[in-house]
């Protein structure tokens, strides 16, 4: 068996299947993909409550990375793609008819596997967003340059050459600076698509440091292939194996004591 | 041998080969061309030679050495030419340059090596170089002001070049002024009448109109007796020196010192002399208008007319071509008739330019072009203003050409950019359109340069479809001048290529103008080569700072 440490945090324990209003922040109902022909997400149902860490495990291919890509309708990019389901956002199905998908992302932020920072100066990066929004008011940009780049921990390493390429950063600032540009437009869910796996150990830390203070302000949904990070920053933890949600739990109770005896044979590195 | 092959060597040396014999090509071709068109501006020296003919007269000739080949006697005797005594199977000839074309029948003359009895390079021979009927080469024996001798035979060269300083100012004064203020006047008169012709068509030319139009031309041919005045002057005064020369039949030729617009002395020339004669020859070539029907004088209507045609052309092809392209591969659905399309494209590119031509005469100049006539320019009918080949159909002509080239290298160029970037973009609220329109177009740009770059080297080249619709052999002005709106894009313009195929098989002085041929095609080939740099500057520029992820 391999050691993982569950989340040193202690945080209340909350009731998954029955969250009030107010500590909710996403409800998945129902939720069906195809690609073409195949099935990729079979009738998936979780809640996901508001300003914690949630983690979506499970071996390559399982549909985590999908299952995130719908949050934020990023897959409606991909022509084949078909969705059936909700996904409530307060209250409200961001699959409706009436729900402009640039105006969804702006409330949903997402950081990718590669860091991917725009052909610009660091600066432009980080209010990027904003201008997109119509703000070009210096000072307000300045500030929220500051404040994004102080949130995601890169303001004391950048803040002397804003204006230089953001391609000079090495991949681990470079992430913490996508970062930066997605909490620039302060939204209210971040989705990260395995935000560490092009990184080296010491920057992976960092970045995992930084989830934890994320959840403060945001609600922080994060897909990774490795165990130990999702036992370290997550609070609930989801499970998928085959496009299907095997078991969703707190943190604690999924790597300690799964009720699923797939769930147990994955953790144990039994395959995956 | 096996074991060789096997080695792979033989497909080093394959390869090498190739390129070695396309970069061979490609040096061999611009020395020929640089080394045959330079070399004309190059001051040749002036021989003196006398020439005994069979039947024992002499002959004293005055000229450079233009040409030398060796030919078989027996073709000599063949055609008649009467040779005793010489050995040998071949003999050398030499093409003299003699110049002086209004006093000798032909102003180039072949001479048989044997029949030279004497040649000599004297210091004194002179070049005269004049506006009109080519050079003269000759001594001089005098500098007249108003038919009196100012000059002896101490100070006879700086009285020389003293005059013909003074002559060639006063005439650029006068071409100034014809061509600027006279010119506007003109332009003026000519907007005048068509303004009349307007308001009688729309039956608005009231009383008052016309007593207001008379009054303007009135105010406009006064002013124009006034400059007239003053440029008859500048002639009259330029008229005032002349220069007598002796010539190779040893009579006394005055030449009027207005048409005089250089002399060199090529025998009495060092070296560095010589060299600063030729740049200031070269740079005569380029800034110059073209003479005696093209055959002498510079290119530089035609170096304009290339470069500003293809920057027009420029302006069009890329905003059509970039804008399709983006079309293509970012909104077009991904079918069977999106890659119809595309390959329709593809093959574009493939059609004969002259076929473009063709088109662009029946549609643009006469279909486009008319109706435009009819609809803005009714008061210049039966003239027509578009409705005629000009500089504007040209670029356009010529954008359609190279429009696929540009959609072609834009497309690749659109589906290099990583997806993950779009992603990021549209991960923070951006639509579709602002994704293109901050990042992916961007982010393309050199490779639109690239597609710009194939379009000007294939447009700058391109003769056949431009004879149709737009290039004449001497245009009487450039599309640009300072007359309001300054660009006249229905103008008829020249352009170097145009020039070559003009100067090589349409002149009435086949020798005269082998050496323009040269100096023109070495001319165009640089201004493509200096358009291509500028454009793959400006691309390296992008590059670097669009320089992605590539990891």
């Amino acid at each position: 068996m391999i050691s993982v440490t569950p989340n040193a945090s202690n945080v209340e324990t909350l009731d998954l299947a029955n969250l009030t209003p107010e500590q909710t922040a996403l409800e998945i109902r129902n939720l069906n993909l195809h690609y073409g022909e195949a099935q990729a997400l079979y009738d998936i149902s979780m809640n996901i409550p508001k300003n914690r860490v949630t983690a979506f495990i499970g071996p390559s291919g399982c549909g985590k990375s999908t299952l995130l890509r719908c949050i934020n309708r990023m897959n409606d990019l991909v022509e084949i793609c078909r969705v059936n389901g909700e996904i409530l956002l307060h209250d409200k199905n961001i699959y409706d008819k009436n729900v402009d998908a640039a105006e969804l992302r702006r409330r949903v932020g997402m950081v990718f596997q590669r860091p991917n920072p725009f052909p610009k100066s660091i600066y432009e990066n980080v209010v990027y967003g904003m201008r997109l929004q119509g703000v070009n008011d210096r000072r307000t940009l300045d500030e929220v340059v500051e404040r994004s780049l102080k949130g995601a921990a890169l303001w004391d390493e950048v803040k002397d050459r804003l204006n230089e390429s953001a391609f000079g950063l090495s991949g681990g600032q470079q992430q913490r600076l996508v970062i930066a540009r997605a909490i620039a437009i302060e939204p209210e869910v971040l989705l990260l698509d395995e935000p560490t796996s092009a990184l080296d150990p010491i920057s992976t830390l960092t970045i995992e440091e930084l989830i934890t203070e994320l959840k403060e302000k945001y609600t922080v949904v994060i897909v990774t292939h490795n165990m130990q990070q999702a036992a370290r920053v997550s609070d609930q933890t989801a499970f998928m194996y085959m496009g299907k949600l095997i078991e969703y739990a707190d943190t604690n109770t999924l790597f300690t004591t799964p009720a699923q005896k797939q769930t147990e044979d994955y953790i144990t590195g039994r395959y995956g | 041998m096996n074991k060789w092959f096997k080695t792979g060597k033989p497909y080093i040396w394959l390869t090498a080969g190739a390129v070695s014999v396309s970069l061979i090509a490609v040096l061999g071709l611009l020395a020929l061309i640089a080394w045959r068109g330079l070399s004309f501006f190059w001051p040749a020296a002036i021989h003196e030679v006398e020439v005994r003919a069979n039947d024992g007269s002499t002959q004293v000739i005055i000229g450079e050495v233009y040409d030398r080949e060796e030919i078989p006697i027996e073709r000599l005797q063949e055609s008649g030419v009467q040779l005793d005594g010489f050995e040998g199977i071949t003999l050398e000839r030499q093409l003299f340059k003699v110049g002086n074309r209004e006093f000798v029948p032909l102003d180039f003359m072949w001479v048989m090596e044997p029949q030279i009895i004497r040649d000599e390079t004297p210091k004194d021979l002179a070049v005269i170089e004049r506006a009109k009927d080519g050079n003269f080469y000759g001594y001089v024996v005098d500098v007249l002001e108003n038919g009196e001798s100012v000059a002896n035979s101490d100070n006879i060269r700086d009285v020389l070049f003293e005059r013909i300083e003074r002559a060639v100012e006063l005439n650029e004064k006068a071409a100034d002024l014809q061509q600027g203020e006279i010119g506007a006047i003109n332009y003026e008169l000519n907007q005048l009448r068509l303004e009349s012709r307007a308001l009688d068509l729309e039956g608005k030319l009231t009383e008052a109109e016309q007593q207001r139009i008379a009054n303007e031309e009135q105010a406009l041919r006064d002013a124009y007796q006034e400059l007239e005045k003053e440029l008859f002057e500048y002639r009259d005064a330029a008229n005032r020196d002349s220069v007598v020369m002796r010539d190779m039949r040893g009579m006394e030729v005055t030449l009027p010192m207005y048409r005089v617009l250089d002399a060199t002395f090529p025998n009495d020339m060092g070296v560095f002399s010589k060299i600063g004669h030729f740049f200031v020859q070269i740079g005569k070539f380029v800034t110059e208008d073209p003479r005696e029907a093209n055959t002498e004088g510079g290119v530089f209507p035609a170096i304009f007319g290339t470069v500003f045609m293809v920057l027009l052309m420029s302006v069009i092809v890329t905003p059509f071509g970039v804008i399709a392209a983006v079309y293509l591969h970012e909104y077009a659905g991904k079918n069977a008739v999106t890659r119809l399309i595309r390959i329709a494209v593809i093959n574009l590119a493939g059609v004969p330019s002259i076929v473009y031509g063709v088109f662009g005469l029946g549609f643009f100049v006469y279909m486009v072009g008319g109706s435009l006539d009819q609809i803005f320019y009714p008061e210049a009918l039966p003239s027509p203003t578009f409705g005629t080949p000009g500089v504007m159909w040209s670029a356009i002509t010529l954008a359609i050409l190279t429009l696929p080239v540009v959609i072609v290298s834009t497309e690749e160029g659109l589906s290099r950019i990583p997806s993950t970037l779009r992603e990021g973009s549209l991960a923070l609220g951006a639509t579709k359109a602002e994704t293109l329109w901050r990042i992916i177009l961007p982010m393309a740009s050199p490779a639109i340069m690239t597609g710009l770059i194939l379009a000007v080297a294939r447009a700058a080249g391109e003769v056949a479809p431009l004879m149709l619709v737009g290039v004449v052999k001497s245009a009487p002005m450039l599309p640009v001048d300072g007359n309001f709106p300054y660009f006249h894009l229905d103008r008829k313009f020249m352009h170097l290529g145009f020039h070559i195929y003009d100067v090589g098989f349409q002149s009435p002085n086949v020798e005269a103008a082998r050496p323009l041929v040269y100096a023109t095609s070495f001319l165009l080939v640089t201004v493509i080569v200096g358009l291509n740099l500028t454009a793959i500057g400006v691309r390296n520029h992008l590059r670097e700072k669009y320089r992605s992820l590539e990891h």
